[in-house]
């Protein structure tokens, strides 16, 4: 403690902006790890807690995806003897249209039973209406709201307030305002409640519910009421407590929370290594400092724990900071996540608190100080092996030896081998992911001796140009590859990574691109929501007809989706007329006869899958496909897979008779309108939009719209590619700099001979300046070379792992061709202030080195 | 105290470098000699190898009788700590510690508790005559003064064995002569065995012996 004191913080204060570096490379990581982790668990915990307040005393919930089920389910459900209150439910969100007041959920009860489950805490209400539900009922206009959401909007008992229905907006009025506390917490407090058969009404949701709440008698167990339920209902439905729920949200949203962690983990790697440089560079500047403690007695041990001893402090200071910037950082992606959850999996939330997780907290504190430790165990190292004598001396460095150079090679050649082994060794998972990291490991192990081998390939061509400082700008990097190797490293994996993740970006936006132009064309959709994914509102079947009798329009098809849950997993099921649409989509077929595999599913014989369904599944064709129904289980053959990008995790396609006859559903989520040639899509819009003007709440998206928004949508998720790219800059500038910084302390004396001897300081600039530029451009060629290896790996990560689609194997080059001339101006820029202060030391200082 | 026997240090580079070839050399407890000889004659390296700084290629060197060769890096490290002082020719202090705390340096090493520490360095700053400058910065110091809180910190544990390379090299005359009355004037006082690289002459004339290398090899073997 008393070295640290004496010792380490007189560096840091010596040192501030070094310091300074160290603690925020650890508190980049930090902060991005609790940044995205927080902003997405607010979003979940949003989720959860509104489960939780919505919950009430129910102890089970039913429910059958995201279709729900007919209505006389409830009274099998109240048959059961084990249970005591049975009360179904709809949840459904709406805008309220109101400026920053966002959605509002409106939760349909049926108020002749649902106050035994929850408490409503009226602190004014209509008392006739409210307390006689015969008399709310027969008021389909009325709300009860909460005390916030009445206070934000200036509600009053009685005030009205218009929503936009499913047959346009309508006035309602306020009938019963909720204290606040927990029931009216849910969704940020935007609640409302409403008689369930009014809202069956209002969102078309037929004589469906979306669950029934139910607690169980007094002495019935939970277990027991749990089976009872099940035999009683079959396995179309999920009978599970409120928690259920829940698992079922974090299970939508894996390969989400995957990403999530690929991008934290990248920025505590770059946090690592910036740590990793700062202290390489401390044990270079500190070496006569090492030298003279060695010589007083300190032993290895000592000097290790002193530089860990740092790096656990800066670890602890960098922590701090990087929580702090998280939850700064969390508060301002919040609402981003939410509305890409909302955009991608339909899933609506208002998530205004940032939800603090403790557990999460100290685990980054616990990052930070380990990750920190973990980066600077080989300076620490280095620092203990310090030779005394050497030290000491003036201008002696010491330089990675010959034989720690080969041995390094040849285990990466061993490791090569292996990694190329466990390709051919099936789909084991450890197999697979070890083989990535053995690649990784082999490539580092040889990123010394390849950086000293293309260092003297450059150095002719940089001779070339500039005789003298050429030549000393390669010597540099060819007598001390150690020095060089860390950034160099640093750079490649960071350049890796970019064309890996960029790779997958581009190779999956052509089959995202094809497939919208051959199965979403039709030239407009009429959905009841700005966003396609949202199925809150569902249009009623004979609406087709409607459409259809509209002059310009050819040909519709409905569609009807709904999220399912396939063994234990979501997959979003499509019912469709298969008949029309085959005859105007042509999908790429991934297995199957096209021909025959429409015949089949349109005759509900058979079902399509898409092509990740199957990847993430191990589904074949000609498999049957079990898929759990409120009618039962229905089990389809696979007619067919095909590429849809519907659903990150599969979809599944279906005849729209199928999903009547199952899940006794004839609503409809979309129309696919076709126009006839010579119509004029704006026209046709308006026509629509006149039509059902009073009628309808709905939408006409026309097909470049619909193909922006998904565009839009990729562009959001894959946005990440960018922010890596940023990075993988930020690493070359930190890197080089203080790989100069290095370079030229140890080369201190030799600049000052150079001068010394007359060499002009433009000379001993452009050779730093070289120096530099060269260091960009070997890492940038390994970094492009190992990104050719990293590509596949992610591609494969992507199918077999992440969303099971199959993307074909396309080199970047545009990527590739925008990023290095960027590396490069980076390299060049980092190098101007060390160039600076090599010029401007003291010549006699340096000299005194000799 | 010190006994080298046939010890040969080699440098391995790109050619062979020998810096000492088979020396063999006895220091009794409580001598001071001096080890003169031209650059690259090995005096360093000879000071290096009996302050265990560095092993020989080939040879022995024992320290108040232990092998030095036969002992692990901590334990070289442990014979540095309680039995070795070194003073250098640019004084090697750390400019960011106050004169207390650079003597205190090898009483931390050793674990020694603060109180301990400050009052034993207190105790032989005053004896090196900088008891008034105690809590001054390196740079707020002339070389002289410099070489002396050096001086002081080799002084930390008593050692029984001082080692000197070049002590009054980087210094002008006088101040070298100052420097080395204190360095006679401690030997007296504490009867340490004192090792003392040098160039100059006159340094070499005031010990009780030289000793003259040349090319690696003990060339003279000097008493008074």
């Amino acid at each position: 403690m008393i070295l640290l004191r004496l010792i380490s913080w007189q560096y840091a204060r010596k040192h501030v902006l070094r310091s300074l570096l160290t603690v925020a490379g650890i508190a980049l990581g930090v902060a991005v790890f609790v940044g995205m982790h927080t902003a997405n668990q607010s979003v979940l915990y949003a989720f959860h807690s509104t489960v939780d307040r919505i919950a009430g005393k129910t102890q089970l919930q039913v429910w059958s995806g995201e279709a729900g089920f007919d209505e006389e389910v409830l009274e099998r459900v109240q048959a059961a003897t084990e249970v005591k209150v049975a009360v179904p439910v709809i949840e459904a969100v709406v805008s309220t249209g109101r400026a920053g007041q966002g959605n509002l959920l409106i939760l349909g009860v049926d108020m002749t039973g649902d106050r035994s489950l929850r408490d409503y805490d009226l602190e004014s209400a209509d008392a006739e209406i409210i307390e006689d539900p015969l008399v709310f009922l027969a008021q389909p206009d009325s709300l009860i709201v909460t005390r916030d959401f009445a206070l934000r909007n200036g509600l009053a008992l009685n005030s009205r307030l218009s929503l936009s229905t499913m047959e346009g907006e309508k006035q309602f009025t306020v009938r019963g305002i909720m204290r606040s506390g927990g029931l009216t917490r849910a969704f940020g407090g935007n609640l409302a409640i409403m008689d369930i058969y009014a809202v069956q009404k209002i969102f078309g949701r037929g004589r469906h519910f979306d669950r029934i709440d139910l607690t169980l008698g007094d002495d019935v167990p939970l277990e027991r009421g749990q089976a009872a339920l099940r035999r009683v209902l079959g396995p179309g439905f999920q009978v599970e407590p409120p928690s259920g729920r829940v698992a079922q949200f974090d299970s939508i949203l894996r390969v989400y929370s995957i990403s999530l962690n690929i991008s934290s983990a990248f920025a505590l790697f770059i946090g690592m290594f910036i740590i990793y440089n700062s202290f390489a560079i401390a044990v270079t500047q500190r070496r006569t400092e090492i030298g003279i403690l060695r010589a007083l007695g300190a032993t290895r041990g000592q000097i290790r724990r002193l530089f860990l001893g740092e790096s656990a402090a800066a670890g602890l200071l960098g922590a701090a900071l990087g929580v702090g910037f998280g939850i700064l950082l969390a508060r301002g992606a919040v609402g981003q996540v939410g509305g890409m959850l909302e955009g991608i999996y339909g899933l609506t939330q208002r998530a205004n608190e940032i939800a603090l997780n403790p557990r999460l907290i100290s685990l980054a504190f616990l990052i930070g100080i380990v990750t920190s430790m973990l980066s600077a165990w080989i300076p620490a190292h280095s620092a203990a092996r310090v030779d005394p004598v050497q030290a000491v001396q003036k201008g002696k460095y010491q330089v990675l030896s010959a034989g720690e150079n080969r041995l390094r090679r040849r285990i990466a050649a061993v490791l090569a081998i292996l990694a190329a082994a466990s390709l051919a060794m099936g789909r084991s998972m450890i197999v697979f992911y070890g083989g990535y990291l053995l690649t990784i490991v082999a490539a580092l192990l040889l990123t010394p001796t390849l950086a000293l081998w293309l260092a003297r390939t450059i150095r002719p061509a940089l001779r070339g140009f500039f005789p003298v400082e050429g030549a000393l700008a390669a010597d540099s990097l060819i007598q001390a590859p150690r020095r060089t190797s860390a950034t160099v490293a640093a750079l490649m994996l960071s350049l890796a990574m970019v064309i890996g993740l960029g790779g997958v970006t581009r190779a999956s936006y052509r089959p995202l691109i094809d497939w919208m132009t051959s199965s979403l064309n039709p030239d407009m959709f009429v959905t009841p929501s700005e966003n396609l994914s949202d199925r809150t509102y569902r249009f009623p079947l004979a609406m087709r007809g409607e459409l259809e009798r509209i002059p310009g329009i050819d040909h519709v098809q409905s569609v009807r989706t709904a999220r399912m849950i396939y063994r234990g997993g979501p997959v979003l099921v499509i019912g469709i007329e298969v008949d029309r649409v085959s005859r105007r989509v042509h999908s790429r077929v991934i297995a199957g006869d096209p021909e025959r595999m429409f015949a089949v599913t349109a005759a509900g014989a058979g079902v399509i899958i898409s092509e990740n369904l199957a990847e993430l599944n191990r589904l074949s064709l000609g498999e049957t496909l079990e898929l759990a129904t409120p009618e039962g289980l229905l089990r389809l053959p696979i007619a067919g897979i095909t590429r849809d990008f519907s659903d990150q995790q599969g979809s599944l396609m279906i005849d729209r008779s199928v999903f009547q006859r199952w899940w006794r559903d004839d609503a409809v989520n979309i129309f696919r309108v076709y126009l006839r040639r010579d119509a004029v899509a704006g026209e046709v819009k308006e026509r629509i939009l006149e039509r059902f003007r009073h009628e309808r709440r709905l939408f006409v998206l026309l097909n470049q719209e619909v193909r922006q928004y998904i565009l839009r949508l990729t562009n959001q998720w894959f946005g990440m590619t960018y922010v890596q790219i940023a990075v993988a800059v930020l690493v070359a500038v930190l890197g080089i700099v203080n790989t100069l910084t290095v370079s030229i302390t140890d080369r201190r004396r030799e600049l000052g001979v150079i001068q010394a001897v007359g060499g002009l300081r433009k000379q001993i600039r452009y050779t730093i300046w070289m120096e530099a530029v060269a260091i960009g451009a070997i890492g940038s060629l390994l970094g492009l070379a190992l990104g050719a290896i990293s590509l596949y790996y992610t591609l494969e990560m992507t199918r077999r792992d992440f969303s099971g689609m199959r993307f074909d194997y396309e080199y970047p080059l545009p990527i590739a061709a925008a990023i290095v001339p960027i590396i490069l101006a980076a390299a060049f820029l980092s190098a101007l202030w060390p160039a600076e202060s090599a010029i401007r030391s003291s010549l006699v200082e340096a000299l005194e080195y000799e | 105290m010190i006994q080298l026997t046939q010890v040969t240090k080699q440098f391995d580079g790109k050619r062979r470098v020998t810096a000492l070839e088979e020396v063999s050399l006895g220091v009794d407890r409580g001598e001071m000699a001096a080890i003169v000889g031209p650059s690259g004659s090995g005096k360093s390296t000879l000071l290096n190898l009996i302050g265990g700084l560095d092993r020989p290629s080939s040879g022995e060197v024992r320290i108040d009788g232990s092998l030095l060769s036969g002992l692990s890096d901590d334990g070289l490290t442990r014979v540095r700590r309680d039995k070795i002082g070194f003073i250098f020719q640019f004084f090697n202090l750390l400019p960011t510690l106050t004169c207390v705390e650079n003597v205190s340096l090898p009483l931390h090493l050793r674990g020694w508790a603060r109180q301990k520490t400050e009052e034993r360095s207190r105790e032989l700053l005053e004896l090196v005559g900088l008891g008034h400058r105690l809590e001054h910065l390196p740079e707020e110091l002339s070389g002289g003064e410099r070489q002396r809180v050096a001086i002081a910190r080799a002084l930390a544990v008593y050692p029984p064995i001082l080692l000197a390379d070049e002590p009054t090299g980087n210094l002008d005359t006088h101040t070298g002569q100052e420097i080395l009355k204190l360095v006679h004037d401690l030997h007296d006082r504490l009867g340490a065995t004192i090792l003392i690289v040098t160039h100059d002459a006159g340094v070499a004339q005031s010990c009780q012996r030289t000793v003259t290398l040349r090319d690696g090899r003990i060339v003279e073997d000097h008493r008074r």
